[in-house]
Protein backbone atom coordinates (compact mmCIF):
# COMPACT_ATOMS: atom_id res chain seq x y z
CA UNK A 1 0.00 0.00 0.00
CA UNK A 2 1.18 3.48 -0.84
CA UNK A 3 1.57 5.65 2.24
CA UNK A 4 0.23 9.15 1.68
CA UNK A 5 1.07 12.00 4.04
CA UNK A 6 -1.22 15.01 3.66
CA UNK A 7 -0.69 18.66 4.45
CA UNK A 8 -2.21 19.61 7.81
CA UNK A 9 -4.12 22.43 6.07
CA UNK A 10 -6.10 19.77 4.20
CA UNK A 11 -7.71 18.68 7.46
CA UNK A 12 -9.99 21.68 6.88
CA UNK A 13 -11.54 19.57 4.13
CA UNK A 14 -11.87 16.46 6.23
CA UNK A 15 -8.63 14.80 5.14
CA UNK A 16 -6.54 12.73 7.55
CA UNK A 17 -2.84 13.41 8.03
CA UNK A 18 -2.00 9.92 6.72
CA UNK A 19 -3.77 7.50 4.44
CA UNK A 20 -2.93 4.20 2.81
CA UNK A 21 -3.93 3.93 -0.83
CA UNK A 22 -3.60 1.30 -3.51
CA UNK A 23 -3.05 2.92 -6.88
CA UNK A 24 -0.76 2.50 -9.90
CA UNK A 25 -0.15 6.23 -10.26
CA UNK A 26 -0.57 9.62 -8.60
CA UNK A 27 -3.76 10.49 -10.47
CA UNK A 28 -5.43 7.32 -9.24
CA UNK A 29 -4.23 8.00 -5.73
CA UNK A 30 -5.84 11.44 -5.80
CA UNK A 31 -9.08 10.04 -7.18
CA UNK A 32 -9.18 7.48 -4.40
CA UNK A 33 -8.60 10.17 -1.77
CA UNK A 34 -11.35 12.31 -3.34
CA UNK A 35 -13.75 9.37 -3.22
CA UNK A 36 -13.02 8.76 0.43
CA UNK A 37 -12.96 12.43 1.42
CA UNK A 38 -15.34 14.22 -1.00
CA UNK A 39 -14.49 17.73 0.19
CA UNK A 40 -10.97 17.23 -1.21
CA UNK A 41 -12.48 17.31 -4.70
CA UNK A 42 -11.22 20.35 -6.61
CA UNK A 43 -8.86 21.33 -3.80
CA UNK A 44 -5.67 19.50 -4.81
CA UNK A 45 -6.64 19.40 -8.50
CA UNK A 46 -8.81 22.01 -10.18
CA UNK A 47 -11.95 21.22 -12.20
CA UNK A 48 -9.88 20.45 -15.30
CA UNK A 49 -7.91 17.83 -13.40
CA UNK A 50 -4.71 19.87 -13.30
CA UNK A 51 -2.70 20.11 -10.12
CA UNK A 52 -3.36 23.48 -8.48
CA UNK A 53 -0.57 26.00 -8.93
CA UNK A 54 0.58 26.09 -5.32
CA UNK A 55 0.25 22.42 -4.44
CA UNK A 56 3.26 20.11 -4.67
CA UNK A 57 3.32 16.34 -4.62
CA UNK A 58 6.44 14.31 -3.90
CA UNK A 59 6.92 10.60 -4.53
CA UNK A 60 9.64 9.15 -2.35
CA UNK A 61 10.92 12.67 -1.83
CA UNK A 62 10.99 13.70 -5.51
CA UNK A 63 8.66 16.39 -6.90
CA UNK A 64 6.36 14.79 -9.50
CA UNK A 65 6.91 17.82 -11.77
CA UNK A 66 10.33 16.30 -12.50
CA UNK A 67 8.88 12.79 -12.84
CA UNK A 68 5.75 11.99 -14.81
CA UNK A 69 3.42 14.56 -13.31
CA UNK A 70 0.09 13.10 -12.30
CA UNK A 71 0.89 10.02 -14.36
CA UNK A 72 3.92 9.24 -12.19
CA UNK A 73 3.77 5.51 -11.40
CA UNK A 74 3.70 4.36 -7.80
CA UNK A 75 5.51 1.35 -6.42
CA UNK A 76 3.57 -0.50 -3.71
CA UNK A 77 6.08 0.73 -1.15
CA UNK A 78 6.05 4.39 -2.30
CA UNK A 79 5.62 7.27 0.12
CA UNK A 80 3.68 10.25 -1.25
CA UNK A 81 3.68 13.71 0.31
CA UNK A 82 1.01 16.26 -0.63
CA UNK A 83 2.03 19.75 0.49
CA UNK A 84 1.27 23.39 -0.17
CA UNK A 85 4.14 25.22 -1.81
CA UNK A 86 6.05 28.30 -0.75
CA UNK A 87 3.83 31.16 -1.84
CA UNK A 88 1.94 34.12 -0.54
CA UNK A 89 2.73 37.14 1.58
CA UNK B 1 -35.59 55.14 15.47
CA UNK B 2 -33.94 51.94 14.35
CA UNK B 3 -33.14 49.26 16.88
CA UNK B 4 -30.85 46.31 16.66
CA UNK B 5 -27.42 45.75 15.27
CA UNK B 6 -25.72 47.07 12.17
CA UNK B 7 -23.44 44.37 10.71
CA UNK B 8 -20.64 45.33 8.35
CA UNK B 9 -19.00 42.53 6.37
CA UNK B 10 -15.47 43.17 5.19
CA UNK B 11 -13.83 40.92 2.60
CA UNK B 12 -10.06 41.29 2.55
CA UNK B 13 -6.92 39.88 0.97
CA UNK B 14 -6.55 37.66 4.02
CA UNK B 15 -10.03 36.73 5.13
CA UNK B 16 -13.43 37.92 6.36
CA UNK B 17 -14.28 40.27 9.21
CA UNK B 18 -17.67 41.11 10.69
CA UNK B 19 -18.12 44.38 12.57
CA UNK B 20 -21.07 45.22 14.78
CA UNK B 21 -22.48 48.47 16.06
CA UNK B 22 -25.73 49.95 17.30
CA UNK B 23 -27.90 52.16 15.07
CA UNK B 24 -25.89 55.22 16.11
CA UNK B 25 -22.89 53.63 14.41
CA UNK B 26 -20.40 55.32 16.74
CA UNK B 27 -18.66 52.36 18.41
CA UNK B 28 -17.64 49.29 16.49
CA UNK B 29 -16.75 45.82 17.63
CA UNK B 30 -14.51 43.86 15.25
CA UNK B 31 -15.19 40.14 15.25
CA UNK B 32 -12.65 37.40 14.82
CA UNK B 33 -11.07 36.71 11.45
CA UNK B 34 -12.63 33.96 9.30
CA UNK B 35 -11.18 32.31 6.17
CA UNK B 36 -7.70 33.34 7.31
CA UNK B 37 -5.21 33.64 4.50
CA UNK B 38 -7.70 33.60 1.63
CA UNK B 39 -8.76 36.38 -0.69
CA UNK B 40 -12.40 37.15 0.01
CA UNK B 41 -13.72 39.13 -2.93
CA UNK B 42 -17.26 39.63 -1.65
CA UNK B 43 -19.30 38.98 1.47
CA UNK B 44 -23.02 39.23 0.90
CA UNK B 45 -25.69 39.33 3.62
CA UNK B 46 -29.05 37.99 2.47
CA UNK B 47 -31.75 40.50 3.47
CA UNK B 48 -34.47 37.90 2.88
CA UNK B 49 -33.05 35.72 5.65
CA UNK B 50 -31.52 37.90 8.40
CA UNK B 51 -28.40 36.22 9.73
CA UNK B 52 -27.61 34.37 6.51
CA UNK B 53 -24.43 35.58 4.85
CA UNK B 54 -22.42 34.30 1.88
CA UNK B 55 -18.68 34.71 1.36
CA UNK B 56 -16.83 34.26 -1.92
CA UNK B 57 -13.56 32.78 -0.71
CA UNK B 58 -10.69 32.43 -3.18
CA UNK B 59 -7.86 30.43 -1.65
CA UNK B 60 -4.55 30.83 -3.41
CA UNK B 61 -3.75 27.22 -2.52
CA UNK B 62 -7.02 25.32 -2.64
CA UNK B 63 -9.16 27.30 -5.08
CA UNK B 64 -12.52 29.09 -4.87
CA UNK B 65 -15.18 28.16 -2.31
CA UNK B 66 -18.66 29.44 -1.54
CA UNK B 67 -19.13 29.71 2.22
CA UNK B 68 -22.40 30.30 4.06
CA UNK B 69 -23.14 31.45 7.58
CA UNK B 70 -26.51 31.22 9.30
CA UNK B 71 -25.35 33.27 12.29
CA UNK B 72 -24.10 36.64 11.01
CA UNK B 73 -20.66 35.25 10.22
CA UNK B 74 -19.94 33.67 13.58
CA UNK B 75 -19.59 30.24 11.97
CA UNK B 76 -19.24 29.27 8.32
CA UNK B 77 -19.89 26.15 6.28
CA UNK B 78 -18.85 25.42 2.73
CA UNK B 79 -21.73 25.00 0.28
CA UNK B 80 -21.51 23.98 -3.35
CA UNK B 81 -19.11 25.78 -5.66
CA UNK B 82 -20.33 26.02 -9.29
CA UNK B 83 -18.70 24.23 -12.20
CA UNK B 84 -18.45 25.55 -15.73
CA UNK B 85 -20.08 23.19 -18.22
CA UNK B 86 -18.03 20.73 -20.22
CA UNK B 87 -17.41 21.86 -23.78
CA UNK B 88 -17.85 19.10 -26.31
CA UNK B 89 -15.28 20.55 -28.66
CA UNK B 90 -12.60 20.65 -26.00
CA UNK B 91 -10.15 17.82 -25.76
CA UNK B 92 -9.74 16.27 -22.35
CA UNK B 93 -6.84 17.77 -20.46
CA UNK B 94 -6.83 15.08 -17.87
CA UNK B 95 -9.05 12.29 -16.73
CA UNK B 96 -8.59 8.71 -15.87
CA UNK B 97 -11.54 7.65 -17.97
CA UNK B 98 -10.90 10.21 -20.67
CA UNK B 99 -13.62 12.47 -19.35
CA UNK B 100 -14.10 15.89 -20.80
CA UNK B 101 -13.13 18.39 -18.17
CA UNK B 102 -14.62 21.81 -17.52
CA UNK B 103 -12.50 24.92 -17.49
CA UNK B 104 -11.51 25.83 -13.95
CA UNK B 105 -13.08 28.81 -12.24
CA UNK B 106 -10.32 31.15 -11.19
CA UNK B 107 -12.15 33.43 -8.76
CA UNK B 108 -15.61 33.93 -7.34
CA UNK B 109 -16.56 37.60 -7.61
CA UNK B 110 -20.06 38.77 -6.73
CA UNK B 111 -22.89 37.01 -4.87
CA UNK B 112 -26.35 38.55 -5.26
CA UNK B 113 -29.38 37.32 -3.31
CA UNK B 114 -32.36 36.93 -5.63
CA UNK B 115 -35.64 38.80 -5.67
CA UNK B 116 -37.67 38.67 -2.42
CA UNK B 117 -40.35 36.60 -4.25
CA UNK B 118 -37.68 33.97 -5.03
CA UNK B 119 -36.37 33.54 -1.56
CA UNK B 120 -33.97 30.65 -2.16
CA UNK B 121 -32.45 32.05 -5.34
CA UNK B 122 -28.89 33.35 -5.59
CA UNK B 123 -26.82 34.65 -8.48
CA UNK B 124 -23.05 34.33 -8.61
CA UNK B 125 -20.61 36.03 -10.98
CA UNK B 126 -17.20 34.45 -11.56
CA UNK B 127 -13.94 34.57 -13.48
CA UNK B 128 -13.86 33.48 -16.29
CA UNK B 129 -16.86 35.60 -17.43
CA UNK B 130 -19.88 33.60 -16.27
CA UNK B 131 -23.11 33.88 -14.33
CA UNK B 132 -24.58 31.07 -12.25
CA UNK B 133 -28.00 30.69 -10.64
CA UNK B 134 -28.93 28.65 -7.59
CA UNK B 135 -32.51 28.02 -6.51
CA UNK B 136 -31.60 26.17 -3.34
CA UNK B 137 -29.48 28.68 -1.43
CA UNK B 138 -26.20 27.58 -2.99
CA UNK B 139 -26.54 23.81 -2.63
CA UNK B 140 -26.41 23.50 -6.43
CA UNK B 141 -25.72 25.85 -9.33
CA UNK B 142 -26.72 26.12 -12.96
CA UNK B 143 -24.94 28.27 -15.53
CA UNK B 144 -26.95 30.99 -17.30
CA UNK B 145 -26.14 30.30 -20.96
CA UNK B 146 -28.00 33.35 -22.25
CA UNK B 147 -25.18 35.54 -20.99
CA UNK B 148 -22.34 32.99 -20.71
CA UNK B 149 -22.61 32.07 -24.41
CA UNK B 150 -23.62 35.52 -25.63
CA UNK B 151 -22.93 36.16 -29.35
CA UNK B 152 -20.62 39.06 -28.46
CA UNK B 153 -18.45 36.95 -26.16
CA UNK B 154 -15.58 36.82 -28.65
CA UNK B 155 -15.28 40.59 -28.21
CA UNK B 156 -15.01 40.43 -24.43
CA UNK B 157 -11.55 40.92 -22.97
CA UNK B 158 -10.18 40.66 -19.43
CA UNK B 159 -9.68 43.71 -17.28
CA UNK B 160 -6.71 43.92 -14.93
CA UNK B 161 -8.67 41.88 -12.37
CA UNK B 162 -9.24 39.11 -14.90
CA UNK B 163 -12.21 38.23 -17.12
CA UNK B 164 -14.89 38.56 -14.50
CA UNK B 165 -18.62 39.05 -14.10
CA UNK B 166 -18.66 41.33 -11.08
CA UNK B 167 -21.94 43.24 -10.98
CA UNK B 168 -25.44 41.72 -10.69
CA UNK B 169 -28.54 43.88 -10.30
CA UNK B 170 -32.10 42.56 -9.94
CA UNK B 171 -35.02 44.86 -10.56
CA UNK B 172 -36.94 45.45 -7.36
CA UNK B 173 -40.35 45.08 -9.06
CA UNK B 174 -39.78 42.39 -11.66
CA UNK B 175 -37.36 39.50 -11.00
CA UNK B 176 -37.21 38.81 -14.73
CA UNK B 177 -35.49 42.13 -15.33
CA UNK B 178 -31.79 41.95 -14.46
CA UNK B 179 -28.52 43.62 -15.35
CA UNK B 180 -24.98 42.25 -15.17
CA UNK B 181 -21.61 43.93 -15.56
CA UNK B 182 -18.50 42.27 -16.97
CA UNK B 183 -14.95 43.52 -17.46
CA UNK B 184 -14.18 44.33 -20.11
CA UNK B 185 -17.43 43.76 -21.90
CA UNK B 186 -19.85 46.24 -20.31
CA UNK B 187 -23.38 46.08 -18.98
CA UNK B 188 -26.03 43.65 -20.27
CA UNK B 189 -29.78 43.59 -19.64
CA UNK B 190 -32.35 40.81 -19.67
CA UNK B 191 -36.14 41.17 -19.42
CA UNK B 192 -36.97 37.46 -19.54
CA UNK B 193 -35.17 36.04 -16.50
CA UNK B 194 -31.88 35.50 -18.27
CA UNK B 195 -32.99 33.80 -21.49
CA UNK B 196 -31.88 36.70 -23.66
CA UNK B 197 -29.46 39.51 -22.94
CA UNK B 198 -28.51 42.64 -24.83
CA UNK B 199 -25.61 45.03 -24.28
CA UNK B 200 -26.60 48.40 -22.77
CA UNK B 201 -23.57 50.66 -23.07
CA UNK B 202 -24.71 53.44 -25.40
CA UNK B 203 -22.59 56.61 -25.03
CA UNK B 204 -20.05 54.97 -22.71
CA UNK B 205 -16.57 55.73 -24.02
CA UNK B 206 -13.74 53.21 -24.37
CA UNK B 207 -10.58 55.35 -24.40
CA UNK B 208 -8.44 52.20 -24.61
CA UNK B 209 -10.00 50.93 -27.89
CA UNK B 210 -9.73 52.28 -31.45
CA UNK B 211 -13.54 52.47 -31.61
CA UNK B 212 -14.64 54.95 -28.95
CA UNK B 213 -18.30 53.98 -28.52
CA UNK B 214 -18.65 50.27 -29.35
CA UNK B 215 -21.63 48.12 -28.50
CA UNK B 216 -19.51 46.02 -26.10
CA UNK B 217 -15.97 46.23 -24.75
CA UNK B 218 -16.55 48.77 -21.99
CA UNK B 219 -14.65 48.15 -18.80
CA UNK B 220 -17.50 48.82 -16.41
CA UNK B 221 -16.21 48.95 -12.86
CA UNK B 222 -19.45 49.03 -10.88
CA UNK B 223 -23.08 50.09 -11.18
CA UNK B 224 -25.69 50.63 -8.46
CA UNK B 225 -29.41 51.42 -8.62
CA UNK B 226 -31.06 54.49 -7.19
CA UNK B 227 -33.10 53.92 -4.05
CA UNK B 228 -36.31 55.23 -5.59
CA UNK B 229 -36.40 55.61 -9.37
CA UNK B 230 -36.46 52.22 -11.05
CA UNK B 231 -34.70 53.34 -14.24
CA UNK B 232 -32.02 55.46 -12.57
CA UNK B 233 -28.58 53.89 -12.17
CA UNK B 234 -25.13 55.26 -11.36
CA UNK B 235 -22.08 53.86 -13.14
CA UNK B 236 -18.36 54.06 -12.45
CA UNK B 237 -16.66 52.95 -15.62
CA UNK B 238 -13.02 52.84 -16.64
CA UNK B 239 -14.07 55.53 -19.10
CA UNK B 240 -15.65 57.85 -16.53
CA UNK B 241 -18.71 58.39 -14.34
CA UNK B 242 -22.13 57.98 -15.94
CA UNK B 243 -25.80 57.99 -15.07
CA UNK B 244 -28.76 56.47 -16.90
CA UNK B 245 -32.33 57.60 -16.43
CA UNK B 246 -33.97 55.12 -18.79
CA UNK B 247 -32.99 51.67 -17.56
CA UNK B 248 -29.57 51.72 -19.24
CA UNK B 249 -30.83 52.47 -22.76
CA UNK B 250 -28.63 55.60 -22.75
CA UNK B 251 -25.83 56.78 -20.50
CA UNK B 252 -24.93 60.38 -19.71
CA UNK B 253 -21.38 61.17 -18.62
CA UNK B 254 -21.68 63.29 -15.48
CA UNK B 255 -18.03 63.20 -14.44
CA UNK B 256 -16.61 65.19 -17.29
CA UNK B 257 -16.09 68.36 -15.24
CA UNK B 258 -14.22 66.63 -12.41
CA UNK B 259 -10.40 66.71 -12.21
CA UNK B 260 -10.48 62.95 -12.93
CA UNK B 261 -13.59 60.79 -13.11
CA UNK B 262 -11.73 57.50 -12.90
CA UNK B 263 -12.42 55.16 -10.00
CA UNK B 264 -13.87 51.78 -9.14
CA UNK B 265 -16.48 52.22 -6.45
CA UNK B 266 -19.98 53.67 -6.40
CA UNK B 267 -22.78 53.45 -3.85
CA UNK B 268 -26.21 55.01 -3.48
CA UNK B 269 -28.04 55.29 -0.14
CA UNK B 270 -31.58 53.85 -0.15
CA UNK B 271 -32.59 56.43 2.48
CA UNK B 272 -31.60 59.35 0.25
CA UNK B 273 -32.80 58.76 -3.31
CA UNK B 274 -31.12 60.86 -5.95
CA UNK B 275 -27.70 60.73 -4.32
CA UNK B 276 -24.69 58.65 -5.32
CA UNK B 277 -21.21 58.43 -3.87
CA UNK B 278 -17.96 57.91 -5.76
CA UNK B 279 -14.32 57.66 -4.67
CA UNK B 280 -12.27 59.51 -7.29
CA UNK B 281 -8.88 58.02 -8.12
CA UNK B 282 -6.02 59.06 -10.33
CA UNK B 283 -6.52 57.26 -13.63
CA UNK B 284 -2.84 56.43 -14.08
CA UNK B 285 -1.78 55.30 -10.58
CA UNK B 286 -5.24 54.00 -9.55
CA UNK B 287 -4.68 55.72 -6.20
CA UNK B 288 -6.23 58.64 -4.36
CA UNK B 289 -5.89 62.02 -6.01
CA UNK B 290 -3.44 64.59 -4.54
CA UNK B 291 -4.60 65.54 -1.06
CA UNK B 292 -5.79 62.07 -0.13
CA UNK B 293 -9.05 60.18 0.22
CA UNK B 294 -12.27 61.83 -0.87
CA UNK B 295 -15.89 60.83 -1.42
CA UNK B 296 -17.83 62.84 -3.97
CA UNK B 297 -21.60 63.11 -3.81
CA UNK B 298 -23.66 63.44 -6.98
CA UNK B 299 -27.06 65.08 -6.59
CA UNK B 300 -29.36 63.98 -9.35
CA UNK B 301 -31.92 66.65 -8.45
CA UNK B 302 -29.44 69.53 -8.71
CA UNK B 303 -27.09 67.84 -11.20
CA UNK B 304 -24.14 68.95 -9.10
CA UNK B 305 -21.13 67.49 -7.31
CA UNK B 306 -19.85 68.18 -3.82
CA UNK B 307 -16.99 66.73 -1.77
CA UNK B 308 -18.00 65.14 1.52
CA UNK B 309 -14.82 65.83 3.48
CA UNK B 310 -11.93 68.24 3.76
CA UNK B 311 -9.02 67.82 1.42
CA UNK B 312 -6.69 66.46 4.12
CA UNK B 313 -9.12 64.43 6.23
CA UNK B 314 -7.45 61.12 5.33
CA UNK B 315 -4.17 61.89 3.55
CA UNK B 316 -2.22 59.24 1.70
CA UNK B 317 -2.11 57.17 -1.45
CA UNK B 318 -4.32 54.12 -1.73
CA UNK B 319 -7.26 52.77 -3.66
CA UNK B 320 -10.81 51.55 -3.15
CA UNK B 321 -11.96 48.48 -5.05
CA UNK B 322 -15.27 48.12 -6.92
CA UNK B 323 -17.02 46.49 -3.94
CA UNK B 324 -15.22 48.70 -1.45
CA UNK B 325 -17.95 51.33 -0.98
CA UNK B 326 -21.34 50.63 0.54
CA UNK B 327 -24.28 52.25 2.32
CA UNK B 328 -26.66 51.03 4.96
CA UNK B 329 -30.40 51.61 4.73
CA UNK B 330 -30.72 53.83 7.81
CA UNK B 331 -31.59 57.54 7.82
CA UNK B 332 -29.25 59.34 7.86
CA UNK B 333 -27.34 56.88 5.74
CA UNK B 334 -24.12 55.28 6.84
CA UNK B 335 -21.39 55.32 4.19
CA UNK B 336 -18.58 52.77 4.44
CA UNK B 337 -15.34 52.73 2.44
CA UNK B 338 -12.72 50.00 2.69
CA UNK B 339 -9.32 50.81 1.26
CA UNK B 340 -6.70 48.72 -0.48
CA UNK B 341 -4.39 49.45 2.45
CA UNK B 342 -6.82 48.16 5.06
CA UNK B 343 -8.53 51.23 6.51
CA UNK B 344 -12.30 51.23 7.05
CA UNK B 345 -13.47 54.83 6.82
CA UNK B 346 -17.12 55.54 7.56
CA UNK B 347 -19.67 58.23 8.00
CA UNK B 348 -22.69 57.57 10.26
CA UNK B 349 -24.53 60.67 9.06
CA UNK B 350 -24.63 60.71 5.26
CA UNK B 351 -21.20 62.31 4.89
CA UNK B 352 -21.36 65.11 7.45
CA UNK B 353 -18.69 63.49 9.64
CA UNK B 354 -16.15 60.75 9.01
CA UNK B 355 -14.12 58.43 11.22
CA UNK B 356 -11.71 55.59 10.67
CA UNK B 357 -12.41 52.37 12.53
CA UNK B 358 -9.40 51.92 14.84
CA UNK B 359 -8.37 48.57 13.42
CA UNK B 360 -5.79 47.74 10.75
CA UNK B 361 -7.35 45.27 8.30
CA UNK B 362 -5.56 43.53 5.43
CA UNK B 363 -6.17 45.18 2.08
CA UNK B 364 -9.94 45.43 1.66
CA UNK B 365 -11.76 44.03 -1.38
CA UNK B 366 -15.36 44.53 -0.33
CA UNK B 367 -17.65 46.11 2.23
CA UNK B 368 -21.32 45.19 2.63
CA UNK B 369 -23.86 46.15 5.28
CA UNK B 370 -26.86 44.49 6.86
CA UNK B 371 -29.00 47.14 8.49
CA UNK B 372 -31.38 46.56 11.37
CA UNK B 373 -35.06 46.85 10.60
CA UNK B 374 -36.68 50.21 11.19
CA UNK B 375 -39.98 49.78 13.12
Amino acid sequence: MVVTRLDSWLSEFGAPRRAEVQSPDVAGLLSDLERRYPRLRHRIRDESGSLRRFVRIFVDGVDISSLGGLKTPLAPTAVVDILHSIAGG
Amino acid sequence: MARGTVHVFVGTRKGTYVLESGPQRRRWKVGKLAHAGSDVFHVSPDPRHPGTVYANVNSGFWGPMVMRSRHWGRTWKEVSTPLLPQKKERKPRFGEEGDLAPLPITNLWHMEPGHPREDKTLFLGVDPHALFRSDDEGESWAPVPGINDHPTRSKWTPGFGGPCLHTILIDREDPRRMFVGLSAAGMFRTDDAGEHWRPVNRNVETPYLPEKFPEVGQCVHHVVPDGDRRDLFYRQDHGGIYVTRDGMENWDRIGKGLPDDFGFAVASPPAHPGRAYFVPLDSQSRMTLPGGFQVLEWSEARRTWRPLMGRRAFPGHFGVHREGLSCDTLDPAGIYAGTTTGQLILSPDAGRSWVQVPYQFPGIHSVAVASPEVP
